[in-house]
């Protein structure tokens, strides 16, 4: 290899150490205002918003609590491992003590640091990320010891690329296409690499007994979630976006904890079901929302604007990567045996997820079939398809999915936004119109 | 009987409808400027004045428009999609497709025989597709706007141009001018553009017949020659487009106004 190619970092340009604390304070302050006002707005919206939310409220704040626990944690012995996307095993880096943390960047102010090192037409989620490491603002990305990447699309795969320039970074290759046999056999070795990798970092083999203990963690956030998403299925008993900010904690918060949290808010919740106390008006018009992760917190953005509208909406259920495909899948155990177990975590990380990153010979049917299943479950009177410029493959599904959509009589409106808040406005005028829609479709 | 009033705050223009039983009695408009509400308040009164009607006659005022926020008088608003979708089946009941094109954006909707709206696309990030191109491309060819769309019906063919962008679009007008090209071809490459963009935008929406063409610009006869080739069919067009949004506002109002009676 030639030397030129060694010397300094690959991507990102030298910045005054000055310039870098300038900024990261500046964002970080415009960040936490952010987080404020998307929680005091979430509970204008909702007069009776259960007691049980303030947790996940505390939780929601990326430099509070949770940041301080994994900093003992971590001065403790414990190792960080960050991750970029859902196809990393959490239940193996839990097995071998260590904490699991998702580093994606819902930052719409280190978007613009991005911009200084990628064209703009870029995912603004990478050029985000990017950012925010530009001035080390993300607590978790600072604090992890390595990070897992799967390299589901090109954003991501290059996103791996800059940020080896400061951290320990796995790949991961998930295949394409899922229902071939043999590329289930490639993605279980994939599944295998990282459990050594882990194993290496952290010094902690991955027994049977822990394994077991971690997948049974999970499988009981699985049944938490779902109970709280059976409460979505009916009138409105919660606002979507607080439901989907308790979703997102899942991917940064103690997992033990967080479930025991889900289940006292369910408690809370089941007994408003019995006195009809609901959130909003029984004939709300019920929004699915599908496409590009909705990172908290700026990303709040839309779901605000949907339950804010008037007429208002109710977002009932979501299809996306930072919302309800988290935890929907449980790993599903025969045997507990090593090899099963492992068998089984590879499943479903593969088998079960609806990534647009896949294809098949009849195209991503997953994934249109688990949208299909969800509207009727949840009873949606119309589809909120998100997608940011530069997320090139929820882009290219959307034809398909109006198609099949159109045939279902479920009216889809396709939201394209980018890492802004100056559109919002324009932004209200469409959502108004699509709910204005909803609304009178259902008074016939 | 139901008087009601309609209120489309435009980007430019402030348009007001006042209907008796649905049919228009009086219509007015204002230029928004700085302070749009106070245009909204002229253009009402004298709306009214017109209508020989004062403010408690009439018993139900919807406002729609970009400064729909903008009118304390309204009653209720109506989004502009859901106003277009009413008016376009207002005067043509065969319409299924209603395009609204305005000075700052362009939309289109599709509607049912009732005028509820089914579905509807928005151009709303780029100027190249609405009014204002029109005018900053009259400007770089020192033409007068109003002039424009006949210019270019002299055309029998049309300069190439870059129509992503309006800054590009008048880089590549500019150099066209300095090779002497026919202002009348540069006019109708300049349509041309336009409607390309209008039509690819109504293409998404699937091309339902009977299409209605409405709002300002549906009345410069350069865009709308364009656009019909481009989507390849005749387009119904209201003898006064302009005031599309406030009719459809307006029979929104007539409707609330019935329920509350």
């Amino acid at each position: 290899m030639a030397s030129e190619i060694e010397k300094g970092t690959k991507y990102i340009p030298e910045m005054a150490q000055s310039e870098i604390d300038e900024l990261r304070e500046s964002i970080k302050a415009a960040s936490i205002k952010v987080i404020e006002d998307n929680i005091k707005r979430m509970k204008k919206a909702w007069k009776n918003r259960p007691k049980a939310m303030e947790y996940f409220d505390e939780i929601s704040n990326f430099f509070g609590q949770r940041e301080k626990e994994i900093k003992e944690q971590k001065a403790a012995g414990k190792k960080v491992i960050g991750y970029s996307c859902i196809f990393a095993p959490i239940e193996l880096i839990l097995a071998a003590g260590a904490i699991p943390v998702r580093i994606g960047s819902g930052w719409y102010d280190t978007a613009k640091l991005g911009d200084r090192i990628m064209p703009v037409e870029i995912c603004p989620i990478i050029r985000s990320t990017v950012g925010a490491k530009m001035v080390s603002l993300s607590p978790y990305l600072e604090l992890s010891d390595a990070v897992v990447i799967p390299l589901t699309c090109d954003g991501r795969t290059k996103l791996s690329e800059i940020l080896s320039d400061y951290k320990q970074i796995w790949l991961m290759n998930p295949p394409r296409v899922k229902d071939d046999p043999h590329t289930l056999g490639m993605w279980k070795e994939e599944i295998q690499v990282i459990k050594e990798k882990i194993e290496k970092l952290t010094g902690n083999k991955i027994t049977r007994k822990n394994l077991r203990e971690t997948i049974e963690m999970m499988q009981n956030a699985t049944k938490a979630f779902r109970r709280l998403q059976d409460l979505r299925k009916g009138a409105p008993i919660i606002n979507g976006r607080d439901a989907m900010l308790v979703n997102q904690t899942s991917l940064w918060d103690d997992i033990k904890r967080w479930t025991q949290k889900v289940n006292e808010l369910c408690d809370e919740l089941e007994k408003r079901v019995e006195q009809k106390e609901y959130s909003s008006y029984p004939d709300t018009p019920r929004v699915m929302i599908t496409g590009t992760p909705m990172i908290w917190p700026d990303s709040w953005k839309v779901p605000n604007l949907i339950e804010e509208s008037d007429p208002q909406g109710v977002i009932v259920v979501d299809e996306q990567c930072s919302g309800d495909r988290i935890l929907y899948d449980p790993v599903g155990v025969d045997e507990w045996t090593m090899s099963d177990m492992l068998n089984a975590v590879s499943e479903r990380y593969l088998m079960a997820c609806t990534c647009p990153c896949f294809t098949s010979e009849h195209g991503n049917e997953d994934r249109i079939n688990w949208i299909i299943d969800r509207i009727k479950e949840y009873k949606v009177d119309g589809v909120i398809y998100y997608v940011v410029r530069g997320c090139i493959l929820y882009a290219m599904e959307y034809a398909r999915i109006k198609r099949v959509l159109d045939r279902m009589n479920i009216p889809v409106y396709y939201l394209d936004t980018e890492y802004t808040r100056e559109d919002v406005g324009q932004m209200k005028t469409r959502v108004e119109a699509f709910l204005e829609m909803l609304e009178a479709r259902i008074d016939i | 009987m139901v008087i009601s009033a309609g209120i489309d705050m435009g980007i430019q223009r402030v348009k007001v409808v006042i209907l008796k039983d649905n049919q228009t009695i009086a219509q007015s408009q204002q230029f928004s400027g700085f302070e749009p509400t106070k245009a909204a308040e002229q253009a009402f009164d004298e709306a009214l004045q017109k209508a020989n009607l004062s403010r408690e006659d009439i018993q139900h005022v919807t406002a729609t428009g970009a400064g729909v926020g903008m009118v304390p008088f309204a009653d209720s608003t109506v989004s502009m999609m859901g106003a277009d979708a009413r008016a376009g089946a207002y005067f043509f009941p065969s319409a299924r497709t209603v395009i609204d094109v305005g000075a700052e954006d362009a939309r289109a909707v599709k509607c049912d025989e009732n005028g509820i709206l089914q579905d509807f696309v928005v151009n709303a990030r780029c100027a190249a597709g609405a009014g204002t191109f029109i005018e900053a491309m009259a400007r770089a060819l020192e033409v007068k706007m109003a002039d424009m769309g006949s210019l270019s019906l002299k055309a029998e063919r049309a300069s190439s141009i870059n129509a992503s962008c309006v800054i590009f679009a008048e880089s590549d007008v500019v150099s066209l001018i300095h090779r002497e090209e026919p202002k009348s071809e540069i006019a109708r490459a300049i349509f041309d553009a336009m409607a390309e963009r209008v039509s690819s935008m109504v293409r998404r929406l699937g091309l339902n017949a009977d299409v209605v063409l409405v709002g300002g610009v549906a009345k410069d006869v350069g865009f709308v020659d364009s656009l019909k080739r481009r989507l390849g069919m005749e387009i119904l067009i209201p003898e006064e487009p302009i005031y599309a949004g406030a009719v459809g506002a307006a029979l929104v109002a007539a409707k609330r106004a019935k329920r509350r009676q």
